[in-house]
């Protein structure tokens, strides 16, 4: 489908009108910090106006929206005959403006939960969601190393492409589903100088973007294999708190737990799930109290090598989409490039 | 345990604050009232009677007196709940412990000193066992409840053992480290849906540390921000002062 080309001035119009017929999320302010620094997040909006198209990173991604970080999978009753009612998001959802990394660990989240058990609760709401993808010129900040991963580029995984080409915004269609989001929207056909706007974006991407980790991405299943013993493991684990934030507002961890929670007339409740994090004391603890990686140092490997190298194997692609949003949040200060750098200088 | 279990609170050497929030659950009392009998509760009831199922013990213990009458709570409770950070880990009542204790009882009762013989205060489970510890300055009423339910249906109650981080990442709050201020957080238990740094305010600890906490990279992440040696520590035994990792560190 040919692409359009949608006026920046009518963009919030065009999210508006989405709004009338589908839960529109997309990037907002969260808050400013007094030295002028501003945190995003990805909110539901009613007035397209309040959309920040200029965002870098959100604190958490749109996963969110298909893996909730807490939700209700069923209501039970135990009076008479035990009955469950299972509990079911069905709202369409368009989410506006996911970045090439989002997008890509968005098609991960899709190949985890619908390989082997298919989880409902997940395709429910995947299954509902349109995505407008935003396209970015250059990194987030000094913690980005998408580029490192190879996910600074997507062919496919969203409904529209926008690519900010000054004034107007160039919309590639992927989709029929996309194509029919974007009738909503007052847009023209794309012409020569549109195209040579969109490719001076792409030269100046090519431009902004640089590899930090010194060896090859490819490289590191075979580095980590190596890496097992390290003492590296040992020493960055001697720093990590275990306090989960770097799963927690990964893109692609995709472990969660599940509890019933009673009533108070002890007789009705609901089922739980809430993400939760491999770095935790508990995570991997078994009745009778055995913990398989009691160790902080091993946790924190587990962690990487789930990465770089486990969901690899499983999936065709890593488990890391170096969007850096486990370095932002890390209060310890463990960073991804170094820890790689130094893994695979330390053999 | 009868039909409907009976349920009785006490309190040592704390602001009965924690009572306090039992009664705060306004929405749910009359519900909660429905499945238990209160035989015990001096903040809301005139009614005092001894044949308990369920004790909740609120304050630390820091008089010999609080001895016996916690040991005799025990006898007759078919379980025994720590209630809030005084009963649990000691609480603000710990920072006492930290100074010479003549010169901390004669700051508070002057020349009374000698007739109110008190010593450095220790979580209820110093003294007797406890079967659940519900955390926090004050207890989360949420927590409060959850747990109910599960003492009333023979479900085990699961105390969260992971850091305050987790319930920040999930309420997505901006983390305060990241604000250029510092936090306790990343060594304190959770489940208090994290009050203070959702409005901005540094988690000071009070529902205590998490089972094998990292305390000396707090100290190192904390005095590499420029808070002194005294300061982390100052921090720390606000409420944290009967932990081991941080006795150790004193």
């Amino acid at each position: 489908m040919l692409p359009k080309v949608l006026e920046k001035s009518k963009f919030a119009a065009f999210a508006t009108a989405l709004a009338g017929e589908y839960q529109v999320v997309g990037p907002q302010l969260k808050e400013q910090s007094k030295a002028g620094g501003e945190t995003f997040v990805f909110g539901p909006v009613t007035d397209g106006a309040a959309l920040r198209m200029d965002y870098n990173i959100t604190l958490l991604s749109p996963k969110k929206y298909f893996l909730p970080m807490r939700e209700t999978l069923l209501k039970y009753t135990t009076v008479g005959h035990p009955k469950a009612e299972a509990v079911m998001d069905t709202r369409q959802r368009v989410i506006v403006g996911a970045h090439p990394c989002d997008i890509y660990a968005t098609w991960l989240l899709d190949k985890v939960f619908s390989t082997d058990h298919k989880d409902p609760n997940y395709l429910s709401r995947r299954e509902r969601a349109l995505i407008i993808g935003l396209d970015c010129a250059k990194p987030c900040d000094e913690t980005s190393f998408c580029h490192d991963m190879g996910t600074n580029y997507v062919e496919s995984g969203f409904d529209l492409m926008m690519t900010d080409i000054g004034e107007a915004y160039f919309v590639e269609i992927a989709t029929e589903a996309g194509q029919a989001l974007l009738a909503k929207a007052e847009t023209r056909e794309a012409h020569n100088e549109d195209f040579a706007k969109r490719q001076a974006f792409m030269e100046r991407k090519q431009g902004g973007f640089h590899k930090r980790i010194p060896v090859d991405t490819k490289y590191l299943p075979e580095i980590l294999e190596e890496s097992y013993d390290s003492l590296v493991w040992e020493a960055i684990g001697r720093r990590c708190f275990s306090c989960g934030s770097c799963n927690l507002v990964c893109p692609t961890c995709y472990c969660f737990d599940i509890t019933d929670k009673l009533n108070l007339d002890l007789t009705s409740g609901t089922r739980e799930r809430t993400v939760d994090s491999c770095q935790l004391d508990n995570f991997a603890s078994v009745a009778g109290g055995e913990s398989f990686r009691e160790q902080r140092s091993s946790r924190l490997r587990h962690r990487f090598f789930r990465k770089a190298k486990y969901i690899q194997e499983a999936f065709g692609r890593k488990g890391c989409v170096g969007c850096g949003r486990c370095d932002r949040n890390c209060v310890a200060k463990i960073n991804s490039v170094e820890t790689y750098t130094q893994i695979a200088g330390s053999r | 345990m009868s039909a409907k279990p009976k349920l009785a609170f006490f309190s040592f050497a704390s602001c009965e604050g924690c009572q306090l929030q039992v009664i705060n659950c306004e929405d749910e009392l009359v519900a909660l009232l429905g499945a238990v009998e209160i035989v015990n509760f001096r903040e809301a009831i005139d009614e005092r009677r001894d044949d308990y199922d369920i004790a909740f013990v609120e304050g630390s213990i820091t008089r010999p007196e609080d001895e016996h009458e916690v040991k005799e709570i025990r006898e007759r409770a078919k379980i025994l709940v720590a209630f809030g950070a005084c009963a649990t880990i000691g609480g603000i009542n710990a920072i006492k412990n930290f100074q010479p204790q003549e010169k901390v009882s004669q700051y508070v009762y002057g020349d009374q000193a000698a007739t109110f013989p008190s010593y450095p205060a220790r979580p209820v489970h110093d003294l007797v066992k406890v079967d659940l510890k519900l955390h926090g300055c004050p207890i989360s009423k949420s927590e409060f409840l959850e747990a109910c339910k599960c003492l009333l249906a023979g479900k085990q109650f699961t105390v969260p053992n992971y850091p305050v981080c987790v319930t920040c990442k999930l309420a997505e709050n901006v983390c305060l480290y990241q604000k250029g201020m510092t936090c306790l957080g990343v060594v304190t238990r959770a489940g208090c849906d994290p009050m203070c740094p959702t409005f901005g305010n540094k988690c000071i600890g009070c529902r205590g540390l998490i089972d094998h906490p990292n305390v000396n990279a707090a100290f190192d992440v904390l005095e590499d921000l420029g808070l002194t040696l005294e300061e982390v520590t100052k921090d720390f035994t606000m409420f944290d002062g009967c932990h081991k990792e941080i006795t150790e560190k004193k």
